[in-house]
């Protein structure tokens, strides 16, 4: 497995190694680029608690709660950025991990 | 002159402490008799003068009165302006340690190196904003420590535990878990994890939803209309919260500034209990990833430590004693406990070994040469969880031909995927022209004692190498310069 080193600004120009590198970019308007963003934030918005956590009823419990713990780890993360768009978002995100922990496991 | 001090620069308070001849680490008061000092400041219109505590957080005009700005200490645009000065957090976190040195030193001596304690998420420019405000305040920070650590120090060395512990410090305006072994005067820390803009702030705020929501039922309008009327509501709700810990139902009466009636407010504990369930349920959240990040069940562990104001809530007790079938235990004044253990931890500090708080690394194309895939990752060169100091190295290759610029990007985050991670900063190195793709990179992560991240790319062919410290831009950031020119300014204030 090779790791080749790769500004993510160049990345995003195109996938292939072969490539021309992409016009460099500011540190943190990178992420902007790939959509740093809640599944929230996209266009077609789920609805749901269930499919904002990425939660389908063949999951078992085992996997809810890790679906969940990954989820809480990204989301606490992003709860402390400084952009208030992803804090509001990482909100929204922390509220449905809370709700679907409550309705799968119960309330604490 | 006080050999060994520890302050602990909080949300809501701030406390200094020392340790004694014996070695037994003491709190000192400030000069209002006060042995914690709320993290408030008043900037007076009429004389110039800066109030910090008690006086600042009860009395003033609220456009003039500073609250929890260590919410702000990574916001690198984040400005308070006063009468057309432009205050930045670190600024107004010094005239915070400028009252506690000019009380403190007249009890306990000069105070001139200190540790200071910080969240254990707290990210580089925090921790970088920390030091400027001590440098501000006329102190040299010999080392920072993570408030939990200083917490579990001043617990190891009171209680005389051993074995591994949990702490569990919910304050005014953060959570932060940490577990560690004890092993006599040894302490090696094994992981922390944060939440920030979780703690006893957010419950207020929600009893004062609930006060707002009593009143406009009973008396058909709005408890407040202005600032310094929700200031004072915002105190009677945390005095509520207190009463709470401590009785089942409280009542109060409260009126709001438009002669609009007075209200009856009515709460019982269970009442409170349901209001906070869903931040108490990500407080769970946070131990068990504590928990897994070092693969320990709660079983594996023989000490819960409760540090922090907000631990006196019965039912964040109650929760914890039901995950780890163990009562926690407190370390005497759950608001002083991390001031003393800094204060020892200033001693100590050699005994005591620290991790990364978070991994650090850069962003890299995986090829996967079994399946022909590649793709954008965060490639992690330093693990979260690593002892401190460190510094390790991960090689990568040039993606084309003739590459005359390799830019690394310092990323900081456990989570593969790009989205999750923040990019703190870059390298440009340029190389020599007309090479192959596949050249070697070597990019090198340095992490000091003081939790602060140092990268090095080196260009293995041509020997080209740069190095640099992470460093951010942005109105509140001070150049070494105006750090400067503004110590002396704050050093000839009249802050009381």
């Amino acid at each position: 497995m090779f790791k080749i080193l790769k500004s993510l600004s160049n990345s995003l120009g195109g996938k292939s190694a072969s490539k021309k590198q992409a016009a460099p970019a500011k540190p943190g308007s990178l992420l902007d680029k790939v959509n740093k963003g809640s599944p929230a934030t996209k266009a077609e918005a789920p609805k749901t608690p269930e499919e904002l956590c990425g939660l389908t009823p063949k999951m078992s419990k085992d996997e809810v709660m890790a679906q969940l713990k990954l989820l809480f780890r990204r989301y606490n993360r992003s709860a402390s950025s400084l952009d208030a768009q992803t804090r509001e978002q990482a909100e929204k995100m922390m509220d449905a991990i809370v709700q679907m922990r409550e309705k799968h496991f119960g309330e604490i | 002159m006080a050999e060994y001090v520890g302050i602990d620069l909080g949300t809501t308070l701030s406390g200094l402490a020392y340790l004694k001849p014996d070695g037994n680490p003491e709190i000192v008061p400030n000069a209002d008799g006060e042995r914690l000092t709320p993290s408030v400041v008043f900037f007076d219109s009429h004389e110039d003068v800066k109030l910090v505590g008690s006086a600042a957080r009860d009395g003033g005009e609220p456009d003039r009165t500073i609250f929890q700005i260590k919410r702000y200490m990574d916001d690198p645009e984040h400005l308070v302006d006063i009468d057309g000065k432009k205050w930045t957090p670190a600024e107004i976190s010094a005239l915070i340690l400028s009252k506690l040195k000019r009380d403190c030193s007249k009890i306990c001596g000069d105070i001139n190196e200190v540790v200071i304690t910080v969240p254990a998420n707290f990210n580089e420019l925090a921790r970088k904003s920390t030091i400027a405000a001590a440098e501000m305040a006329g102190m040299t920070v010999k080392r920072l420590v993570n408030e939990p650590t200083a917490a579990a120090v001043y617990y190891a060395h009171s209680q005389g535990v051993k074995g591994r512990v949990l702490v569990f410090d919910l304050g005014g305006g953060t959570l932060d878990t940490t577990i560690l072994e004890v092993a006599g005067d040894q302490i090696k820390i094994l992981t922390s994890e944060g939440a920030r803009h979780l703690g006893g702030s957010n419950f207020d705020d929600l009893l004062l939803e609930a006060y707002a929501e009593q009143y406009r039922k009973q008396t058909g309008t709005g408890l407040y209309s202005d600032e310094r009327h929700r200031r004072r509501v915002l105190q009677a709700t945390e005095d509520a919260k207190k009463m709470l810990s401590k009785l089942q139902r409280v009542n109060d009466t409260v009126a709001n500034d438009q002669n609009s009636g007075i209200a009856r407010i009515d709460l019982t504990r269970s009442d409170f209990e349901a209001m906070i369930r869903h931040m108490l349920t990500r407080t769970i959240f946070l131990v068990e990833q504590a928990l897994d990040s070092v693969k320990l069940k709660p079983s594996d562990i023989d000490h819960v430590v409760l540090v922090g104001g907000s631990t006196r809530i019965p039912k964040v007790k109650q929760l914890l004693e039901k995950m780890f079938g163990k009562t926690p235990k407190s370390c005497g004044n759950v608001d002083e406990c991390v001031a003393l253990g800094a204060a020892l931890f200033a001693k100590k500090s050699a005994k005591i070994q620290e991790v990364c708080n978070a991994s650090y690394g850069t962003l890299a194309m995986i090829y996967n040469a079994k399946t022909k895939e590649e793709k954008l990752a965060n490639s992690i060169v330093i693990p979260k969880n690593t002892p401190i100091p460190c510094s390790r190295s991960q090689v990568y290759q040039t993606s084309e031909d003739n590459e005359r610029v390799i830019e690394v990007d310092i990323t900081q985050g456990e989570d593969e995927d790009a989205k999750f991670i923040d990019v703190i900063g870059r390298i440009t190195l340029e190389v020599p022209p007309n090479r192959p793709k596949g050249c070697e990179i070597a990019v090198t992560f340095s992490y000091d004692e003081n939790q602060r991240v140092r990268a090095l790319v080196v260009d293995k062919q041509s020997g080209r190498s740069k190095e640099v410290a992470v460093s951010y831009k942005g109105a509140g950031v001070l150049s070494p310069e105006e750090l400067k020119r503004r110590s002396a300014h704050l050093r000839a204030m009249r802050i009381e």
